[in-house]
């Protein structure tokens, strides 16, 4: 093994956790995220002999494995959904009892508001409060660091918006 | 941006940092898909990612203090007589390119065997060595291992005599072997390939399992290699070993050759070891040393208390052979002219005095069978840079 790479072991435990809850910010169903997570994880362990780290973060690394896997989910089974989402305003069915339980109850509603936003914005919030940098938010967005800042606060703002009329 | 507005839009990064940070997979979903990427990957690399392990988390934790690499020696003394229940079987399927030692001790009822040798871990002298799981070198715990040249002093003891010991042999298990151990275990084998040096693929109720060959490199006896659902796993136990003890008696998998229990933590990870004893007349029960000179036998991990996965040698027939071996002056004169097993790589070349000695068992393979031989394990510290070292020297103790 390489020696500037760790074992495969801790990133998955470093990061599962924070690659689920980006997961879930986009999409309806806790039984989903997981399906995406795995398939994330199942991927990133298969092509973990050529992740360089001198090129990328581990994070970064991650975070794109499993944005591309979110967006091939949505490619199959999700744009419908996401559409009729959108255009109903209605928050998001739970399908997945177990799931609710397990789930902070105060935060998913806010959760299900970031996955309506415009697919940038909503990459940028959960991104960036899945712990990456503004500069890794940027790479993975394919825009610069400034960008990213811009577009993560454009963002917040349509957040507080939507949360807004939500609420009203 | 006015004041409302800004404290406004920090509430709302405090609620999201906290969504996001409180946002969870159900309970056991991060080890449940661990256990199935483990289940999906070739045994070989299990295999191997396992043996590494150790190696692989001390080196991760050189800089911590040593207490929290605690090693808990001695908690048990399983007696049992060597393990008789395996199925045996010839043939071998293995390539013994890197496992091919040369030919030493030859009066005894196996003929001329080949001789154990230490093989060199890459990138050793430059991995400062935490506690050993063996526990062996008492107030070395914090070296590295070296195996490149040195100049050698003998300043010990070295009070064994002996004119013979017992040398044991197994024939290479076949798949067939190993499809009737995992029987044993209410497993059945998994479709498609076992990947190299594997001899198969099973999954029982509850549980993965893998049974791979003797491994040239590292070299390793025979294996299985169990990795368990963790959703269906009972609650621990009081202690790491009595879970791992649990463990083990439910699959059937408790050894019955005699060892010693150990456990060694590294970072959240607690490995139980049942450290592997041969018995020798005249001297008592003497340990089985692995490719690096650590000792060895079967291994539980557990996290968070519950068993992650558990290796240990494949029950095979073994048959024993006395030979005569030589005698602890001979012994000291070939530490002291055995050539290094790795290359040089420190400058200039070290003195090393090798302080300490012991009867042990290693493995050597040769043709179609491989033995568990005895030998002597020298072993001294020197220091470089600052960085503490290990030193071993493994000379044979068959007689040539």
């Amino acid at each position: 093994m390489v020696a500037d790479r760790p074992p495969f072991e801790d990133l998955y435990r470093e990061f599962m956790r924070r690659i689920y809850a980006y997961v879930r910010a986009q999409v309806s169903t806790a039984a989903d995220a997981e399906d995406i997570t795995a398939q994330v994880f199942m991927n990133a362990y298969q092509a973990y002999g050529r992740f360089e780290a001198r090129n990328t973060t581990p994070a970064a690394w991650l975070f794109r494995i499993a944005r591309n896997a979110t967006l091939d989910h949505f490619r199959a089974h999700g744009r419908r959904e996401r559409l009729r989402r959108t255009i109903e305003h209605q928050p998001m069915a739970e399908v997945d009892p177990a799931g609710v339980a397990e789930e902070r109850i105060q935060y998913r509603a806010l959760l299900a508001y970031v996955a309506r936003l415009p697919e940038r914005q909503r990459d940028a919030i959960s991104l960036r409060h899945s712990g990456l940098s503004f500069e890794e938010v940027g790479a993975l967005l394919s825009c610069s660091e400034d960008a990213a800042k811009m577009l993560y606060h454009r963002a917040l703002k349509a957040l507080r918006d939507s949360v807004r009329e939500g609420m009203a | 941006m006015s004041d409302n507005e800004d404290r406004e839009l920090q509430a709302l990064r405090r609620q999201l940092d906290d969504a996001f940070e409180t946002t969870r997979p159900r309970a056991g979903f991060e080890d449940d898909l661990w256990s199935r990427m483990q289940a999906r990957r070739p045994l070989w690399a299990q295999v191997r990612d396992f043996l590494a392990g150790l190696v692989a988390a001390v080196r991760r934790v050189p800089a911590a203090p040593a207490a929290t690499v605690a090693v808990v020696l001695v908690l048990a003394i399983g007696i049992g007589i060597i393990s008789l229940r395996g199925p045996g079987g010839g043939g071998s399927s293995l390539s013994r390119e890197s496992g091919t030692a040369p030919f030493a001790g030859g009066a005894g009822a196996f003929g001329r065997l080949p001789a154990p040798a230490l093989q060199p871990v890459p990138n050793a002298t430059t991995a400062p060595k935490t506690d050993g799981p063996g526990g062996a070198f008492a107030g070395q715990s914090t070296a590295g291992l070296y195996f490149g040249p040195a100049t050698l002093v003998w300043a010990g003891q070295l009070n064994i005599h002996l004119t013979t010991a017992t040398v044991y042999r197994y024939a290479e298990p076949t798949s067939a072997a190993a499809d009737q151990f995992a029987a044993s275990l209410g497993a059945s084998r998994q479709p498609g390939p076992a990947g190299q040096g594997g001899l198969g693929a099973y999954s029982g109720t509850g549980f993965v399992l893998g049974v791979a060959g003797t491994i040239p490199s590292p070299l390793r006896e025979p294996l299985f290699f169990l990795t368990p659902d963790r959703s269906t796993l009972p609650p621990p136990g009081p202690t790491a070993t009595d879970t791992a003890n649990a463990f083990l008696t439910a699959h059937n998998l408790l050894p019955t050759w005699p060892y010693v229990v150990a456990t060694a933590q590294s970072a959240d990870v607690v490995r139980v070891l049942y450290l592997r004893q041969f018995a020798v007349q005249g001297v008592g029960q003497v340990y089985t040393v692995d490719a690096v000179g650590e000792r060895h036998g079967l291994e539980v991990d557990l996290r968070g208390g519950q068993p992650l996965q558990a290796v240990g040698p494949l029950p095979v027939t073994l048959e024993p052979a006395d030979y005569p071996i030589i005698s602890a002056g001979q012994a000291v004169k070939s530490a002291l002219a055995l050539s290094p097993a790795g290359p040089s790589s420190i400058e200039p070349i070290p003195t090393v005095r090798l302080t300490a000695a012991e009867l042990i068992y290693a493995l050597a393979i040769g043709g179609d069978h491989s033995f568990y031989e005895p030998a002597f394990l020298f072993s001294g510290t020197f220091t470089h840079n600052g960085i503490t070292y290990v030193k071993r020297v493994l000379v044979p103790a068959v007689a040539p």
